[in-house]
């Protein structure tokens, strides 16, 4: 019998005293396919909150998701995401391909995957995403792995965090 | 007695679950228990009814609500960023109950270095510190914030005991308040005001590079708390996130600021010669007529000129509001001031807009506009907004909403520059804070208990005044589907709506877009927008300037609407479940004469034969040994049987409309979500055309896991699709099809990644 073991120095950071009905939040899908060796990413952040950051970064205006936007854009996305977002496979870093991204509303969503993962002992993962400019930024990261579902809460207080799937 | 056993069979027939009841029965006796049921009615959760909040969901015959009256006068001195009142407040008890002290709250003390605000918050340390936060948090060096209270006298001067616990501060009456009385009496305050943007907050001020402030004021009088047959009195704390609880009374208001602040409030501006310009005056008088379009009371050279001051002089506005909850002002050098006139049968609202120039072009082109389309389709939905202004202020980073006033967030970058993400956020908010003014401003339920009353009732209402502003910005197909990621979320961070303020996960999702979807889904699924639309304004018409529960909401939507939607409340705002319903099963039958293996099984089963059974049909299933590929071809009229029964009890014109089935599909549904949710299933046949059946909710009243049903079409069946339009808020689409799609959203984007 397995037992999924969660270690997880989770702390719960209520939302601070703001009275604007916009939250920070973003969702991160991640799915393991034994089939086909693959981890697949799916990751959802609010475009205006992206923007911001990356124009904060760049000194420039990106005008994302507009008429306005620059044709390279995604290597922008690609190298703020290989800084922000990481996955650690059985206690090693591996790295993903960027397969694309997509405009929802108000979202911008990343297509990420990393190949040949033939075993899955242990999924760690680091989710810095929009933290630096939004201190209340939560970032729900949902795994499903060898039937197991699973949530993780990352904030400003822990950017990480850990599963052991022995 | 042959009729008996046809009888019988008949019964049999209709529930052939009978048969596995029996035997599993047999030799262990069942577990009771009490009534698990979905659809079980609420009475257990709601709270009995009364003479103040009665059965339909309606004020009850006895219903009283408290007034308090305020007369201030208010210093606000730009140097030091302080703030300084006195204020008389005339309490009426209008309950029947004899009072033996007040409560007011005193919300600013959250901010006071002793705060307890922070206490209940956890946490390790952040990741990162400004220094500011450092300073703060680690170094000793607080905000002084919090009320500074000078004095408490009676109407004749004499001192009252007082009691301050936190947010909350306890007046004791010199005789106890008997029903029908009033008491008169003063207090003396001042504040130190914060500086929002450094430390948040729903009120303080925001300071320019160009050493300007532009303030705004909230919450910053010492306030009387709520007493009801509801709550008693209402002094939950102020932990700073859980709003407000407040009576309903007159304000007459004067607050002085520097010569050259221009300023706007709840209530009406009672000197305005003495406030205004000449020039001001004649705009201010002329815009009451301006229907058409926004025109300046306060022009952009006007406020540039202004900015650039620093007038040492004061001047006193005065403001007088009748019959509201709150009173909250927006003060500045920096203020543009825009103006259009809205006509409800007759009577004239301003919208008014101020801002500072960073807010254009932006706030010139759209504030006023978006408060005009919010004013007309929440009255619309509820009520003719009866207050005389609706004021937007551009105040960077908020979004907070007073009686007749509110913050709004959203600017162009500097060099004047935004995209349709800005100007939706912008509309966005402006719509949602003035769209308060109806709920909880008016339809005046307590914000401190049941956050979502009023901000998920708003949300609601916004959806639709977004839409009417710009249907493109603003697509209607985005509900209920925005809350699927929350409601499929881990269960150990979800809380029910029903659950206080101070308790929530992820307050906006929680108490902002799930109550919303949730109306949304019953208007435009569950009782369709007739239904929906007399209920919705029969509750907000029942509680205008009252004080509604949650119970009055959803007793007055089935009152108006004969529809029971207690499954609905239950699920939706009593629990966390979520809605996931599939395909399990399909199954293809066709007709036959002959007595298919259950006929059989039944027939000897009561010791009859086969001939003895009476004259059917029968439905074959694919799958049985007995099927036959030429019964495909059948027609229900190629049976005698059936068609003898037709010729003899059918007229010609009545045979013209019979339809002619010849296969049959059974469905088996599953349920492995916990809400119960109405089945939206569309059939796709082999020509292409489509065809759509909606079964109520109840169709899971009897069995929570799976339901069965058979369809007949006179085509064939290429594609079965449960809820095809995302209008149920189902959790999981991956057993919505029939035949099932195995492809994930991940591997169709990569494949059309590829493609592409």
């Amino acid at each position: 019998m397995k037992y999924l073991k969660v270690t997880l120095i989770l702390l719960l950071i209520p939302l601070l005293a703001f009275s604007v009905h916009k939250y920070y939040i973003s969702l991160c899908e991640v799915e393991y396919i034994k089939e086909k060796q693959s981890i697949q990413v799916i990751i959802g952040l609010f475009i205006d909150d992206l923007e911001t950051t990356l124009n904060n970064e760049h000194k420039k205006n990106f005008f994302l998701g507009t008429k306005k936007e620059a044709k390279n854009i995604d290597s922008y996305y690609e190298n703020y995401l290989n800084v922000h977002l990481k996955f650690f496979i059985n206690g090693k870093q591996q790295p993903y391909n960027y397969i694309g991204k997509e405009y929802d509303d108000d979202l911008v969503r990343f297509y990420l995957e990393i190949s040949s993962i033939k075993q899955l002992q242990s999924l760690e993962i680091e989710n810095s995403c929009l933290i630096k400019e939004f201190p209340e930024q939560q970032n729900i990261i949902k795994i499903k792995a060898k039937k197991f579902n699973k949530t993780l809460y990352l904030s400003n207080n822990n950017v990480k965090g850990l599963l052991n799937f022995q | 007695m042959k009729k008996t056993i046809l009888v019988i069979l008949a019964l049999v027939f209709f529930s052939p679950s009978l048969f596995a009841q029996e035997n599993s029965a047999k030799n262990s006796i069942q577990k009771g228990h009490y009534n698990t049921s979905k659809f079980k009615q609420l009475d257990e959760e709601l709270p009995t009814p009364n003479n103040q909040h009665n059965a339909s969901g309606a004020p009850g015959y006895e219903y009283t609500q408290q007034q308090v009256d305020y007369k201030m006068d208010i210093i606000l001195d730009d140097e030091h960023q302080k703030i300084f009142g006195e204020e008389t407040i005339t309490y009426h008890n209008n309950s029947k109950d004899a009072l033996e002290y007040l409560w007011v709250q005193l919300d600013q003390n959250m901010r006071a270095p002793n705060s307890k605000s922070n206490d209940i918050n956890g946490g390790g340390p952040d990741v990162l510190y400004t220094p500011s936060k450092f300073t703060k948090t680690f170094m000793g060096k607080p905000f002084q914030g919090g009320f500074n209270i000078d004095y408490i006298k009676d109407a004749n001067g004499n001192s009252l005991n007082y009691m301050i616990n936190f947010t909350m501060m306890r007046v004791d009456l010199p005789k106890p308040l008997a029903s029908g009385e009033k008491f008169v009496f003063k207090i003396k305050w001042w504040y130190n005001i914060n500086d929002y943007m450094a430390d948040r907050g729903r009120s303080g001020y925001e300071p320019f590079p160009d050493g300007n402030n532009l303030y705004v004021i909230a919450q910053f009088f010492p306030r009387l708390a709520v007493y009801n047959n509801v709550k008693g009195w209402q002094n939950l704390q102020f932990w700073g996130s859980s709003e407000f609880a407040l009576e309903f009374g007159n304000y007459d208001v004067s607050i002085t600021t520097p010569k050259d602040h221009i300023l706007n409030a709840t209530g009406v501006i009672q000197n305005p010669k003495e406030v205004f310009t000449k020039e001001q005056y004649k705009r201010y008088e002329t815009a009451k007529t301006a229907f058409e379009n926004p025109v300046f009371i306060v022009t952009p050279e006007e406020a540039l000129a202004a900015e650039k001051n620093r007038e040492t002089k004061t001047k006193t506005w005065k403001f007088y509001a009748e019959n509201v909850r709150d009173f909250a002002f927006s003060s500045s050098r920096k203020f543009i001031w825009d103006a259009m006139a809205v006509n409800f049968s007759g009577k004239t609202v301003m919208a008014y807009s101020l801002y500072p120039k960073e807010g254009n072009p932006l706030w010139e082109e759209h504030s006023t506009r978006v408060i005009a389309n919010t004013l007309k389709v929440y009255s619309e939905s509820t009520f003719e907004y009866p207050y005389p202004h609706a004021t937007s202020i551009n105040a960077e980073r908020q979004g907070m909403e007073y009686p007749m006033i509110c913050w709004n967030g959203g600017r162009p970058d500097e060099n004047g520059k935004y995209n349709d993400r800005t100007k939706k956020g912008m509309i966005g908010v402006i719509t949602h804070e003035v769209g308060h003014n109806f709920f909880p401003m008016i339809v005046n339920s307590d914000e401190r208990e049941w956050t979502w009353m009023d901000e998920g009732i708003n949300s609601f209402v916004e959806i639709l005044a977004e839409y009417k502003y710009d249907p493109e910005l603003f697509p209607l197909t985005k509900y209920p589907k925005n809350i699927v990621g929350y409601m499929a979320g881990d269960q150990d961070r979800l809380t029910p709506i029903m659950t206080q303020g101070d308790h929530l996960f992820n307050f906006g999702a929680n108490a902002y877009a799930k109550p919303a979807a949730g109306l949304f889904i019953l208007r435009q699924t569950i009782m369709g927008p007739d239904l929906f639309d007399h209920a919705f304004k029969t509750y907000a018409n029942r509680w205008k300037f009252k004080h509604p529960t949650p119970a009055d909401f959803f007793r007055s939507m089935e009152d108006a609407s004969a529809m029971d939607l207690d499954w609905f409340w239950r699920g939706w705002f009593y629990t966390t479940g979520s809605n996931d319903i599939g395909i399990k099963e399909v199954k293809k039958y066709h007709i036959t004469d002959k007595p298919t293996e259950q006929a059989k099984n039944l027939a000897k089963r009561y010791g009859i034969t086969i001939d003895e059974l009476p004259p059917s049909l029968y439905l074959i299933s694919e799958d049985s040994t007995d099927y036959t590929d030429e019964l495909k071809s059948k027609k229900p009229e190629d049976y005698s049987i059936l068609n003898t029964y037709i010729q003899d009890n059918f007229s010609p014109e009545e045979k013209a409309t019979l339809k002619s089935p010849k296969y049959f599909y059974e469905l088996v549904f599953e349920k492995p979500g916990d809400l119960v949710m109405p089945i939206i299933v569309e059939f796709e046949y082999e020509d292409g055309t489509k065809d759509r059946k909606q079964f109520p909710a109840e169709i899971w009243r009897l069995n929570d896991a799976e339901v069965t049903k058979v369809f007949p079409s006179s085509k064939v069946i290429n594609k079965i699709t449960v809820d095809p339009d995302e209008q149920t808020a189902d959790v999981d689409l991956s057993n919505n099809s029939w035949p099932k799609t195995t492809e994930t959203k991940f591997d169709n984007f990569k494949r059309n990644q590829v493609k592409g």
